[in-house]
């Protein structure tokens, strides 16, 4: 067996050097690399050391630290909102222990088809922060779009707008253990009995998330006791496709269905 | 590799291979009391607590846990001194086959010590990354109510008399 290389840097100048080091990877929970052959990784930067751990909250942003923990992020939201969109999607991601070690910026870097995460940092309009050969804020539907950010890279840290929404999260599972078929994250903005604004994302789909823009559309202004669920269901046109999919026109049905539903569970939040 | 950790309170220094598990170093370092499950951070046989928070020892490389403080079973109780959660697992019966036994022990120290009293849903939830094939559950969580109810005593106990 190959040996690996591990590295322990202590600042974040060090840690950006060594990201850029051919077959250098990050490690902060280790549990998405446990699913990879390690035969072409040279190395791994172990980043505990490293000040990524802290979540700033202000009245504008929050900002959460690439090495935080699922479990860091729903205990510190917890205290101040523990209706965020974020502590509902993640509360119920993975299991305890598992969320003890799934990192933000590992969830985001390796984005599966199965993440509760993404969804709601893309609704959020999340900016992921990069250190190494692409230093910078990018926004975070651009960071997914782009491989080349991710190549040579770290992610240190990913903020978000600390807005009031009123927010949904639904996983299609079986089992509570499952990773879900795809989920949908619902946020929603109402003002005088109407809609003001939405952001309904669907992961899981056969290009990774969708956005469900005729169904934002059928929303918006409108007033809350006309929406249908069967309007929207209609308007639910998601294309799924990989080995976990069997029936894609069911799966697209029943994520009409949950929609519908979790856009009442929205308004009721 | 070698490297210095903390485990149950005494340092030890363990050599292993660069690419593995903490459930395996443990488990060639004699404690063996941490289980060999799944190996997918499913079944939470292997649990540990790793700088006190539960975690499954199969999804650790050893590497990313050195100078860390872990914590197995043993740690918290042994045969002569067992701890209060231990007996309450044996009084109410939620002991079978005892594969799971340390993993679920852990997770409830876990939980304790940050919840003292805690609701039938934060137990359920504690304990979602642990699995045990013969018990259903009902006994475990009856266990977890017990462990809570005498330590919250012996707490309050302590409290009523001025001991800290």
């Amino acid at each position: 067996m190959k040996e690996l290389n591990w590295y322990y840097p202590e600042t974040l100048a060090d840690t950006a050097k060594l990201v850029q080091q051919k077959n250098v990877f990050p490690h902060g929970g280790g549990t998405g690399l446990l699913l990879r052959k390690l035969s072409a990784v040279d190395g791994l930067i172990e980043l505990s050391q490293l000040p990524l751990q802290r979540i700033k909250i202000t009245g504008d942003f929050i900002e959460i630290g690439g090495i935080c923990t699922y479990g860091d992020v729903i205990s510190e939201l917890m205290k101040t909102d523990p209706e965020h969109i974020l502590v509902k999607c993640l509360h119920h991601s993975a299991n305890t222990p598992l969320r003890n070690r799934i990192t933000i910026g590992g969830s985001i870097a390796m984005f599966p088809p199965w993440s509760d995460l993404m969804g709601a940092l893309i609704a959020l309009d999340a900016e992921v922060k990069l250190l190494g050969k692409n230093s910078g804020d990018f926004p975070i539907s651009e960071y997914i779009k782009d491989k080349n950010l991710h190549s040579e890279s770290l992610i240190t840290s990913v903020k978000i707008q600390n807005l009031p929404w009123r927010s949904a999260h639904y996983r299609e599972i079986r089992t509570k253990s499952d990773m879900p078929i795809f989920n949908h994250t619902v946020l929603l903005k109402t003002a005088d009995g109407r809609i003001d604004d939405s952001r309904l994302i669907t992961v899981g789909t056969a290009s990774k998330f969708t956005r469900l823009s005729e169904v934002e559309e059928y929303l918006m202004n409108r007033r809350i006791e006309t929406i249908n669920p069967s309007e929207i269901e209609k308007r639910v046109r998601l294309k799924f496709s990989g080995s976990r999919i069997d029936d894609p026109e069911y799966v697209n049905l029943k994520a009409g269905i949950e929609l519908g539903r979790l856009i009442q569970k929205a308004l009721r939040s | 590799m070698n490297g210095k950790f903390v485990v149950n309170g005494k340092q030890y220094q363990f050599n292993f291979n660069s690419d593995e598990r903490l459930l395996f170093t443990l488990r060639n370092h004699g404690f063996k009391e941490v289980k060999n499950g799944c190996l997918e951070g499913e079944c939470g046989a292997c649990l540990i607590l790793l700088n006190g928070k539960p975690v499954n020892s199969c999804q650790v490389f050893t590497a990313s846990a050195i100078g860390k403080d872990i914590k197995t079973v043993k740690g918290i109780g042994n045969l002569h001194e067992p701890h209060v959660i231990q007996e309450a697992f044996v009084e109410a019966g939620a002991v079978q086959c005892g594969y799971c036994t340390p993993g679920m022990i852990l997770a409830t120290y876990a939980l304790l010590q940050n919840k003292p009293k805690p609701s039938e849903s934060e137990i359920k939830n504690a304990l979602d990354g642990n699995l045990c094939r013969c018990t259903g559950y009902v006994k475990i969580i009856e266990a977890v109510k017990l462990a809570a109810e005498r330590l919250n005593g012996v707490k309050e106990n302590k409290a009523l008399y001025g001991e800290k």
